[in-house]
């Protein structure tokens, strides 16, 4: 037998990152866009293919396209250039990425997921670049980089933890954002992204669900809220002259664990007799749109606005999202306002300004519920959520984009007794995300996404062994629809659950009947039950 | 005498050989478990396991800590064979060792072998059923379609 079988051999071969090769093996990758839905939003390209393929059906000119992108963005958004010049490779980013720890792939550093970028912009953009070609670390443009690009930009999940490190700023994730709106333009999409955009386009939300099916979950929440505590609420939608429109991300209303925090967040709104309406048509907040392009994302948000203004209420209000608080906090004002029709929130109840939201008029329920609470005018039952060891995941978006690191954890602490964080490199600004956000969500991606998701699970376990948590909450729909499948593998026995259904769990009615289950159905102790 | 901390440092840095250059040398320098869960888990499991294969061979020590070294290379880029290959690069570590150990060791590590591949098994067939409850999550479609 020759020598060389019987040595094992525990070295790969090395690889230079300029080479683009890469290997689309099934589990780690997203499949492409079906060309119905490519279609349904009249983006260029429509076809079947896969990643897999080895001809990936580019269109003839694809190379002019993806330079002349380049170039309209560079002059379009001055970010853009920036990030592609600034970067000094001083390394803080390196080790950031929960893709780059969890995987030990190279080109998961943030640093180089943009040099990939990087080096065809220095090649095609820049005089060095032009007249040194590789010697000025510039690549040429190749179908190989096309799909390079695809691979790797669709494995960041634009969580922004890598820019919180950079000395300079530079946001990679609108490298990866602005990578993925030059893919779009020769036809490289996911169809986990474009399918519920598509569907948003159709119905106004991901799942297509029509006005009657939105009306019928929420009327179905109210029977079940009825059941546990006796109490009917209203279940007021599309009301025009309503004081505060409500826009929550459409998984709360079909999916599970969401659909609990939507009762929470009725029964809130029934205590402090909120004027307020559910709207059929704003029926997500979410927005897949930011996935693909800055154009979609406006195209699918318009929507907030426009239905503020037709019901003519003075205010929005928003329900527990991630990405969705990144596009209205961040893009919505000056994308698709000013909503110079709407007033500064006030809370009705308190009579707090959110100065805040003065601009987009729009506030995080969040920000809302912890005012009622530090105001005193909610009257809360802890003991309700005594199964419940908790602890907090600051969902990328809400903690990073927008700040909101304290209220969700005010919420929790009058709501609960038994809140312990997890260690403080792995929480706030620098919390690790669940590794499916950014439309990355998908079964077909699972392998990459517990590869992502490794160093957040690996903070819960550590707190679930020491401190017995069995309970993850968090304010993203991505988070709960993905993270009790990476709990399931990495710390099994870890419950995911939002912050308002603990805050509905404790909320103590007017005239409601003694409860004996929380909002998942669960007997409550018998001392809680008769307090 | 090679002490059984340099039989760790030994087979923990031929396992990182594994993984590109740049990444081989945050895996095994950088010490915070949380900033590094992966370094940690290899370092921390691989002592636990040449501790049981030098000593005990007690099953309910050696489960775990094989748990997390072979759940954690089941997702990343590696074949089944170079995912539980890190066990075999142990028998030359301790074959090499001064002065040589008994034997039975490589039988030992052998064992080991099979365990660390059922392993890979039982994470592959879970990653199978947690993809179906997934998917069982999302269309449990709850309120409407329940009703009807």
């Amino acid at each position: 037998m020759p020598q060389e079988l019987l040595r094992i051999e525990a070295k790969k071969p090395g690889g230079n990152w300029t080479d683009p090769a890469v290997q689309f093996r099934k589990g780690v990758f997203c499949y492409s866009a079906a060309a119905k839905n490519v279609r349904a939003l009249d983006l260029p390209n429509p076809r079947d293919w896969q990643p897999f393929d080895a001809d990936w059906k580019l269109p003839p000119d694809w190379k002019r396209i993806l330079l002349e992108g380049m170039k309209e963005r560079l002059e379009k958004y001055r970010s853009f250039r920036l990030f592609m010049d600034i970067c000094v490779r001083c390394g803080a980013c390196a080790d950031k990425c929960h893709f780059y720890v969890g995987s030990g792939d190279p080109k998961n550093m943030p640093v180089v997921r943009a040099e990939l970028m990087r080096s065809v912009y220095r090649r095609y953009f820049t005089l060095t670049g032009r007249i040194f070609g590789r010697l000025a670390g510039g690549r040429e443009l190749t179908e190989d980089i096309v799909k390079e690009w695809f691979y790797y930009f669709y494995q960041c999940t634009e969580c922004r933890r890598c820019s919180v490190f950079c000395p300079y700023g530079i946001d990679t994730a609108e490298i990866t954002m602005i990578g993925r709106e030059l893919l779009n333009l020769i036809g490289c999409n996911t169809n986990w992204v474009l399918e519920p955009a598509a569907n948003c386009f159709r119905t106004g939300n991901h799942l297509g669900i029509q006005p009657h099916g939105f009306k019928d979950s929420l009327e179905f929440a109210a029977d079940e809220l009825e059941e546990i505590t006796g109490i009917r609420v209203d279940v007021p939608i599309n009301r025009k002259g309503a004081e505060i429109l409500f826009v929550m991300p459409s998984a709360d209303y079909f999916a599970e664990p969401h659909y609990y925090t939507l009762l929470g967040y009725m029964m809130l709104f029934h205590e402090i007799g909120l004027d307020f309406t559910f709207s059929a048509f704003a029926s997500e907040g979410g927005n897949f749109g930011l996935f693909s392009s800055h154009e979609l994302m406006k195209r699918l948000n318009a929507k907030v606005y426009e239905e503020a203004k037709r019901l003519g209420v003075k205010w929005i209000l928003g329900g527990e999202c991630g990405h969705m608080w990144r596009v209205l906090h961040q893009y919505m004002d000056t994308m698709n306002g000013p909503a110079d029709f709407l007033e500064e929130p006030v809370s009705p109840i308190t009579g707090t300004k959110f100065e805040n939201a003065r601009s987009t008029r729009m506030v995080h329920i969040c920000e809302f519920t912890a005012d009622l609470i530090h105001s005193g005018k909610l009257r809360l039952d802890a003991s309700r959520n005594d199964r419940w060891r908790v602890t907090y995941h600051d969902s990328c978006n809400p903690a990073r984009s927008m700040g909101l690191l304290e209220e969700p954890r005010y919420i929790i602490r009058n709501a609960c007794h038994r809140f312990f964080e997890m260690p403080e490199n792995t929480i706030r600004e620098q919390t690790f995300c669940c590794g499916s956000g950014a439309g990355l969500g998908t079964d077909e991606n699972l392998e990459m996404r517990l590869r992502g998701g490794f160093p957040r699970a690996n903070a819960v376990k550590y707190v679930q062994e020491k401190h017995g948590v069995n309970l993850l909450a968090c304010i993203c729909a991505i988070d709960k629809a993905t993270l009790p499948t990476l709990l399931e593998y990495w710390a099994p026995g870890v419950e995911v659950g939002g912050v308002h259904e603990l805050l509905g769990n404790a909320l103590v009615m007017r005239g409601e009947k003694p409860r004996t289950t929380d909002l998942r159905g669960e007997p409550l102790s018998a001392e809680v039950t008769h307090a | 005498m090679a002490s059984s901390n340099d039989l760790v440092e030994q087979w923990f840095a031929q396992t990182l050989e594994s993984f590109p250059d740049l990444s081989a040398r945050f895996l095994a320098e950088e010490k915070d478990r949380f900033r590094n869960p992966v370094g940690h888990a290899l370092h921390t499991s691989m002592a636990a396991l040449l501790q049981e294969v030098l000593g005990n061979m007690d099953a309910g020590k050696i489960a775990p800590a094989l748990d997390a070294i072979v759940r954690i290379r089941v997702v990343q880029d590696f074949t089944p064979g170079e995912a539980v290959g890190f066990v075999f690069l142990l028998r030359s570590i301790v074959r090499g060792s001064n002065p040589p150990r008994p034997a039975m060791i490589e039988a030992r590590i052998d064992q080991l072998a099979l365990m660390a591949f059922d392993q890979y098994m039982r994470c592959r067939e879970q990653i199978a059923e947690i993809r179906a409850n997934e998917i069982r999550r999302q269309t449990r479609a709850r309120p409407a379609l329940q009703r009807k």
